[in-house]
């Protein structure tokens, strides 16, 4: 009997695979953003009676203004997936560029653009975020700008040094003997074959974006005009939501936060461990 | 008398593209004092041979078959007992030296670590043990050496440097894979004097898998020949260079230098679609019509054993 | 003889390339400083709104001819030059302003608040490099049973949750639910025991924070080392399977841990911050929240440049360590 529950956890656990837990996850609030207007019971800017706890009209209750939480929520995962989606894309598409093109060239190419990815490595970038954020008072896109200019250095390094392994391949020289333009080996011989170390990188890139935008929104740095749940856990913390124990409050944003995250590590992780890369965390 | 017998070894890896037939049924075994070389092209099995020995293999491998030393199955016995056996009774030295070794650490802090861990010696003591190792090994400067990183080292240094790592503890086996693979005819000379050396020193028996002919010449009494997966000859070198049995054997050495570099006819077998009967009947000149039917038994010819039905 | 002349060769070329390394990397540093105290500078005089202001801080009132005083010694009606090179020599004399908000130079706000950060800091690092890298490596090491899959789940659900949503959790449960924590502040009466037990939460969070994040990257680095010939080879002298782990593979497995300390201190740094943000305490973490929420930008340029040369240093102190461990000090 018990030999019997042993190959059937075996079996269980064998089967699971993380990268389809995090894949469901992650479309659970990917169906969220895109159909938020079909799911949410009320528009975030609706008002009604504010600082309500959960009842039966407002299932996780009311913020300070009155708006309904639930939501906020629900509309809350499109600003958040858009701005780690966006700052994503910018940092990996210059990571590639730069890594591409540091890879490829080496020589002096390679060391400068090298030593500028080290320098950026060792900028804060929150702290930088911060400042520049006090400053301008950005709006949701220039955060995501912002973002995706600071957190290329890691995809850059990634893209580099599959392509130093790849510029001396063979089919590559062959392209070069041919006569084929730099520009066209590097689109259609390097790139393709690098994509299986980007693809995890872009995740992973998307999670510390919206890790980042959350972190920043939260010390009331982002765009008040849009809802992304950083900014509702600073409302909730701001407004007394934590004194007054209002977990319906500064709860669900948090673990929603927390949720995609974790989704994305897991698609990400488990793609990378595939290809025996070392965690590269950001 | 047998310190070592190899009964009916198979070893098969399960891989994505199929069952890998390693080893077939392989049986032999070495005696006290005695070099033993086997040899054969690359991939024929020596070296899983060498890591069956002392339990090695991957994950994937399966291993049916009995491996004795001095009455003990191997392959039946605890993890902890092999541990005791592993470098104390049998040291491997593996192909690739350099990369045997912990980049981080001094050879010379690899080289004392089993006498600490295992004998239990005082640091300045094997230290000490280390350093008259080197020295034997030829290493001019041994207190340098000690201190050295293996990337400082070449490949042919690091070799003597797993010699060394082989002989701390005295044991009975050395199993050397590969020992001058890649290595110019200069260093090769090193080698099989320091190989020289062991035998002189130590009581150790040695198994010398190569193939390079020309080493096991030097260093071996007795002499296996493997082809895919199985040994199809062995008995005493002196006895097998004169007049070697076996179509393969004789083809192998046919392609020595002196005799004029002529190649077997034909590819090695796959180890996935194993050929029926003797795995050399579709390369061989003297083939019967039974050799492509049953694997042929080992038989007897003046003192030495070949797997063919040519002796039969 | 010809090994003598061959590591007498190795010798040379070893030490003719960690010169020219060394060099190399303190270039990067002095770069990166010298970068970041000029975005220092430049940012607040070429973003949007009047340089003053950006300058000064928002909460500053004062008179019109008070402000053209400060203009003046300010040296803003001067050639950008002239600035940079004042901005140069206050630096090097420690000057970084004066903050309207808190009414003291920003360079002795910063000294007395960061000690605070650092008694946050510094054990939980330590703790932290402990734990990380010890559950880490046995996960790694047996990467293939349950619990190491099952605890990599639950330190991944770690990673991915802020400091400052970790602090809510925490303090909701501990300090509102349970009573068993004090919930603002850094210590009531000052004593050991109490600063003791104002800290005793955010140095947990903090710990767990990193060692999330170590105990990823220690598990991924030993499984990759795992497989490599040298690990075959201490088996092949009759180690057992903790000395393998222990003296071998820990050793080189801890080398990506390193560096991805240094390079991701920045971020470290920034979780230490959003815990004292919480936990009300007093360290550069509130600093930085209410220099935000009064505006006094002298604070925040402050609060970045230490925090950058606290990075810069972290990243110097963490390439010394490797590459006393590294014999191989070679590219990365």
């Amino acid at each position: 009997m018990t030999h019997h529950l042993e190959e059937m956890k075996k079996y269980v656990i064998e089967k699971t695979n993380l990268n389809f837990v995090g894949i469901s996850l992650f479309l659970v609030f990917l169906i969220l953003s895109l159909f938020a207007e079909f799911i949410s019971p009320y528009s975030p800017w609706d008002r009604f009676e504010p600082y309500s706890s959960p009842s039966a009209t407002h299932i996780l209750g009311t913020n300070d203004i009155g708006n309904d939480i639930l939501s906020e929520l629900i509309y809350g995962t499109r600003v958040s997936l858009i701005v780690g989606f966006g700052a994503s894309m910018i940092a990996t598409l210059l990571g590639i560029i730069i890594g591409l093109l540091s890879g490829y060239y080496r020589g002096l190419t390679d060391e400068i653009l090298m030593a500028i990815t080290d320098i950026f490595l060792m900028i804060p970038r929150i702290p930088l975020i911060i400042i520049l954020a006090a400053l301008l008072r950005p709006s949701f896109w220039i955060i995501m700008l912002l973002i995706g200019f600071l957190w290329w250095p890691t995809t850059a390094r990634v893209v580099r040094s599959s392509t130093l392994q790849l510029r001396d391949a063979s089919f590559v020289l062959s392209s070069k003997s041919i006569g084929f333009s730099d520009n066209k080996i590097l689109l259609s011989d390097i790139l393709p074959n690098i994509v299986y170390v980007i693809i995890p990188k872009f995740m992973l890139t998307i999670a510390s974006a919206m890790f980042s935008e959350a972190s920043i929104s939260f010390l009331g740095l982002g765009d008040p005009s849009m809802k992304s749940w950083g900014m509702m856990l600073n409302f909730a913390f701001m407004k007394g939501g934590l004194i007054n124990e209002m977990w319906w409050w500064y709860l669900p944003p948090g673990f929603c936060i927390v949720a995609v995250v974790f989704s994305l590590m897991l698609i990400g992780f488990s793609l990378e461990e595939k290809e025996n890369i070392v965690m590269g965390l950001e | 008398m047998k310190i070592l017998d190899i009964c009916d070894l198979s070893v098969t890896f399960s891989t994505p593209v199929g069952d890998v037939f390693a080893v077939n049924n392989t049986s032999f075994s070495l005696n006290e004092n005695e070099t033993l070389a086997l040899v054969g092209e690359t991939g024929c099995g020596k070296s899983v041979i060498a890591n069956s020995i002392i339990r090695l293999l991957p994950q994937n491998a399966k291993v049916t078959g009995s491996i004795l030393f001095k009455g003990i199955d191997l392959l039946k016995v605890s993890e902890s007992e092999l541990e005791k056996i592993r470098q104390q009774e049998i040291s491997i030295i593996f192909q690739n030296p350099s990369l045997s070794l912990n980049p981080l650490y001094t050879v010379g802090s690899q080289i004392i670590e089993p006498l600490i861990i295992h004998k239990k010696m005082s640091k300045q003591n094997s230290i000490d043990k280390a350093i008259q190792l080197l020295k034997t090994m030829g290493f001019s400067n041994p207190s340098k050496a000690y201190g050295m990183y293996p990337y400082q080292l070449s490949g042919g240094m690091n070799q003597r440097i797993l010699l060394s790592i082989a002989m701390t503890l005295n044991p009975s086996i050395i199993i050397a894979d590969e020992p001058t693979k890649g290595l110019d005819n200069e260093l090769v000379r090193d080698i099989i004097d320091e190989f020289n050396t062991v035998k002189r020193v130590n009581n150790s028996s040695i198994i010398l898998i190569t193939h390079d002919l020309s080493v096991a010449r030097e260093l071996s009494d007795r002499i296996a020949i493997m082809y895919s997966g199985e040994i199809i000859e062995i008995g005493e070198t002196k006895k097998f260079f004169k007049k070697p049995l076996h179509p393969y054997s004789q083809a192998l050495l046919n392609s020595l230098p002196e005799k004029g570099f002529i190649a077997p006819n034909g590819t090695s077998p796959s180890m996935i679609n194993v050929p029926r009967g003797c795995k050399f009947h579709p390369r061989c000149p003297y083939k019967k019509q039974e050799c492509s039917k049953k694997i042929p038994l080992f038989y007897s010819y003046d003192d030495r054993s070949v797997r063919c039905y040519l002796f039969q | 003889m010809s090994e003598k002349r061959r590591t007498s060769i190795f010798h040379k070329i070893n030490s003719r390339d960690s010169m020219k390394i060394n060099l190399k990397k303190v270039g990067r540093y002095l770069a990166a400083i010298f970068i970041i105290f000029s975005l220092n500078f430049f940012i607040p005089r070429f973003m949007p709104g009047d340089p003053v202001t950006n300058l000064l801080g928002e909460d500053v009132i004062i008179t019109e001819e008070a402000l053209h005083e400060l203009k003046a010694k300010m040296g803003l009606d001067k050639p950008l030059y002239f600035q940079y090179l004042d901005y140069w020599n206050n630096v090097f004399h420690f000057d970084f302003g004066y903050s309207y908000h808190f009414k003291g130079t920003v360079t002795s706000i910063l000294l007395s608040r960061i000690k605070w950060t650092l008694l946050l800091l510094i054990p939980s690092i330590f703790l932290s490099a402990i734990f990380g890298s010890l559950f880490g490596s046995l996960s790694g090491w047996k990467s293939s049973k349950v619990s190491s899959k099952s605890l990599t789940l639950i330190e991944l659900a770690f990673y991915s949750t802020p400091t400052f949503f970790l602090s809510l959790l925490t303090l909701y449960i501990f300090s509102f639910k349970l009573g068993l924590f004090p919930i603002k502040g850094f210590y009531n009466s000052g004593g050991i025991l109490d600063i003791l037990h104002h800290f005793f939460l955010p140095v947990c969070i903090m710990t767990l924070f990193l060692t999330s994040r170590n105990y990823m990257i220690m598990r991924g680095s030993v499984i990759q080392e795992k497989s490599k010939l040298y690990v075959v080879y201490a088996k092949a002298k009759g180690l057992s399977e903790n000395q393998v782990l222990f003296r071998h593979i820990f050793k080189n497995a801890s080398l990506p841990l390193l560096t991805l300390l240094a390079l991701d201190f920045g971020f470290i740094l920034s979780g230490a911050l959003f815990i004292e943000i919480i936990f009300s305490m007093n360290g550069m973490g509130n600093l930085i929240y209410e220099a935000i929420l009064s505006r006094d930008y002298p604070i925040l340029y402050g609060s970045f440049m230490i925090i950058s040369i606290m990075v810069i240093f972290a990243n110097a102190f963490v390439d010394i360590i490797y590459s006393l461990i590294d014999p191989r000090i070679g590219d990365r």
